[in-house]
Order: structure tokens, then C-alpha cells, then sequence
């Protein structure tokens, strides 16, 4: 997450709004659950990136759904339709590793720190103003994951 | 993580560093005994970027008279730059609205007309050759983020190069090209609509501090609040009207 002393002075108000606003949003609970042994553990990434195949559906604007990535995706065909104009696209642009670290994941699950990659990586449209409606497509995809086998899930928020 | 938006894993091209991160977090999970914040100890080896870039291609000035043609020697220009780069990593981001890298001239037709007046309802009549994914005024936004790509791929070609900050990228784009003088002009039209949804999408066009009129996004459109709000701010910008 970026700091705040970095951003212009109106986007990080935003930031601050969006956080007291967040803040009001109702949970039910603050669950915890001790997963696997990382040795052990299937792990699965989910970006906020807005990233998706060539011929898969683009996101729109306050899109409440999620978009599949294969693990086996081939860089060339991810694309990203996130709507924000507020953040750095030039790394993604070299490296699709600084948004989606495919390469890294599987380089740890080689080298047997984590017990394996999921098949499968979700991608969400994180420039939303309530995220609270993502609400139904989060415990679907938490479903879906625990279905394939997924122990643990690495957020990377864009 | 003390990294600018959009770059989660620190910094391109640096596996030791993006590995770093990732342990660090996955490290939580036999850690905590709770849910847990931890802070990430280490900037990116980059120092961000800022100040350590400077456009290796020489630009002509931006003739404001005759946006089209100053955007289509641009992209002449770049062009050999961004194949380079296309051929050298072996993919493109380009791609977001629909056109192909091959259509970027039909991409530079739809910004161009939209900088020129001709509205945001409808796909400029020069511009319809392209299997747009998006309506209009949404496509815009992405083709404008085609063009930007093509122009962020084509500059940041060489080699062994950091990458620009998102600072001095917005910076040179909006100071020293054609592309940024449309952008603003846009934002201009968009002013004379004066419909609410459009100024949220100038404020995905053009970032805060390169508009001089106040906020990028108007004064009041920044949240469209609860889901009715969203809801009819997203049917706007799809092209939906009651």
C-alpha cells in the first residue's frame, strides 16, 4: 500500500474517506484460521489488477464479478481493464510478476516452501467504491477455491 | 508495502526483491495467532523512480492547432520504439479497448475526435474499424489507456532501464506531448457536458494535479455512494440512458 505522504493531497483524502468509509461497512465476525504448513499448502493469488484474458470479459466500472487465470496463462494474453488512472503501470507493463507473481510462486513451490500453486488465480476490479457489493462474488470465489483444494490465498492489491 | 499503487511486489524485473515480499507475507501464515498487519521493512530498490528517468526520444512540440495530426506524428515517431519493445518482451498491454496494436491509428482517430467535440454517446464515424469491447463514453477511458501504452511501451524500450515513476511518466505526457495536450482538451469538453458520471471518467483520464481547474473529478462526483449510486454512475458510462 502506497503511503499517504506520497500521493497528490486530494488522492490521499480520497484514500482517507475511503477508509472511514470502509471502516462503517458491517462484518459479521473477524474469523481465523491456521492453515497448513506452508511446505504443505496450495496457494492461490487473487489481484485487484483488473487483469483478465484477451477473450475474457472486460471489466466494467464497479464490476462486482471475478475473471480466471489459469496458471499456465500466457503473459502476452492478460490484458487490464482497471478503470483507475491513479497507479503505476509502467512495471506491469515490463514485468507481469510486479502485479501477478506467477513466476515467483512457482519458483517457491520448486523449491518446496509452498506445497503447490493452485491451477487456477482470480482477478477483481479493486477501483470500487463499495466493495461491500463484491460481497456474493467473494464467497463464491472462496467456495471455488476450497472445491480445487486451495489452502491459502495471496491478495495483491492494485 | 511502501510501494506505489499498482506495483504490489516492489519493482519489475527483480526476482530476489519480489521474492523477498513474497515470503514476508507468506510468513504471516505460521506466524500469526490472529489477524495481523505487519509492515513490509524494505523500499523498493528503485527508490520509486522518481527524478531518475528522462525520455531518451527527442518529441517535437505539440502543435495544439491540429491535435489529430500532432498525435499521428507521435505515434509515427514512436512507433519503431514500440515494436522494439513488443519484440523484446514479447507481449503488449495494448489491448484494453479492443484494438489490436495494428489499430493503434484507428485508436488515435476515436481520442482525437473526442478532443475535437464530436461528443461522447456515439463512436466517432472514423473510428468505427476496430471490434470495440467497451460502449462509448467507457471506451474512451480504454482507448485513451491503449494510446498511453503504446506511448509508456515505445519510451521505456531500452534495455537495463528503470522504468519511469508514475510521477514523471504523468509528467511527460501531459508537459511534453500531443497525447497529454488532447487528454486536457478532452477534459475541456467533458467541462462543457458538465454531466456528473463524465467528470468521474476525467478523473480516470487525467490525474489529479495535471488539471488546473479544481479537482480532476468536479466537486462532488467522487463517490457515486451506495449501490444505486454506482449503479447509475456504471449504466451512464456504459452507454445506458433512461
Amino acid at each position: 500500500m502506497v503511503l499517504l505522504s506520497e500521493l497528490h493531497p486530494e488522492e490521499a483524502q480520497h484514500m482517507r474517506n475511503m477508509g472511514e468509509r470502509f471502516a462503517q461497512m458491517p462484518l459479521d465476525d473477524t474469523p481465523f484460521v491456521t492453515p497448513p504448513p506452508l511446505a504443505e499448502a496450495t496457494i492461490a493469488l487473487i489481484t485487484s489488477a483488473g487483469l483478465h484474458r484477451r477473450d475474457d470479459r472486460p471489466f466494467r466500472f464497479g464490476d462486482q464479478g471475478y475473471r480466471i487465470i489459469p496458471n499456465d496463462v500466457d503473459p502476452a494474453d492478460l490484458v487490464q481493464t482497471q478503470v483507475s488512472v491513479n497507479f503505476d503501470r509502467t512495471h506491469y507493463q515490463r514485468d507481469v510478476n510486479v502485479v501477478l507473481p506467477l513466476d515467483r510462486m512457482r519458483e517457491l513451490a520448486q523449491a518446496g516452501e509452498i506445497g503447490a500453486v493452485s491451477e487456477w488465480h482470480y482477478s477483481v476490479l479493486g477501483s470500487n467504491p463499495n466493495p461491500y457489493l463484491l460481497k456474493d462474488a467473494a464467497a463464491d470465489l472462496a467456495q471455488r477455491m476450497r472445491d480445487s483444494g486451495v489452502d491459502c490465498a495471496m491478495l495483491t492489491p492494485v | 508495502m511502501p510501494f506505489p499503487l499498482g506495483r504490489p511486489l516492489g519493482v519489475a524485473d527483480d526476482s530476489e526483491f519480489q521474492t523477498d515480499v513474497l515470503r514476508s507475507a507468506l510468513r504471516l501464515l505460521e506466524t500469526a495467532t490472529q489477524p495481523t498487519i505487519a509492515d513490509f521493512p524494505r523500499q523498493a530498490p528503485d527508490g520509486n523512480g522518481n527524478g531518475v528517468w528522462a525520455c531518451s526520444i527527442t518529441m517535437p512540440e505539440p502543435d495544439v492547432s491540429d491535435l489529430e495530426s500532432a498525435l499521428r506524428r507521435e505515434v509515427d515517431l514512436l512507433m519503431p520504439w514500440y515494436e522494439e519493445t513488443r519484440r523484446s518482451r514479447g507481449r503488449t498491454t495494448i489491448g484494453m479497448s479492443g484494438a489490436t496494436p495494428e489499430q493503434i491509428d484507428a485508436v488515435v482517430s476515436l481520442v482525437a475526435a473526442c478532443a475535437e467535440g464530436e461528443g461522447f454517446s456515439e463512436v466517432p464515424a472514423a473510428a468505427s474499424e476496430p471490434n470495440w469491447i467497451h460502449p462509448m463514453p467507457m471506451l474512451l477511458r480504454y482507448a485513451v489507456e491503449d494510446l498511453r501504452a503504446f506511448y509508456q511501451e515505445a519510451v521505456t524500450s531500452r534495455p537495463g532501464t528503470r522504468p519511469p515513476s508514475q510521477h514523471d511518466m504523468h509528467t511527460w505526457i501531459f508537459e511534453q506531448t500531443a497525447l497529454g495536450q488532447a487528454l486536457l482538451q478532452i477534459g475541456h469538453r467533458i467541462a462543457e457536458v458538465g454531466d456528473q458520471p463524465l467528470l468521474m471518467m476525467r478523473g480516470f483520464i487525467i490525474p489529479e494535479g495535471f488539471w488546473v481547474d479544481g479537482p480532476t473529478w468536479g466537486q462532488q462526483t467522487r463517490n457515486p455512494g451506495g449501490a444505486q449510486g454506482l449503479s447509475h454512475a456504471t449504466a451512464y458510462l456504459a452507454g445506458e440512458r433512461p
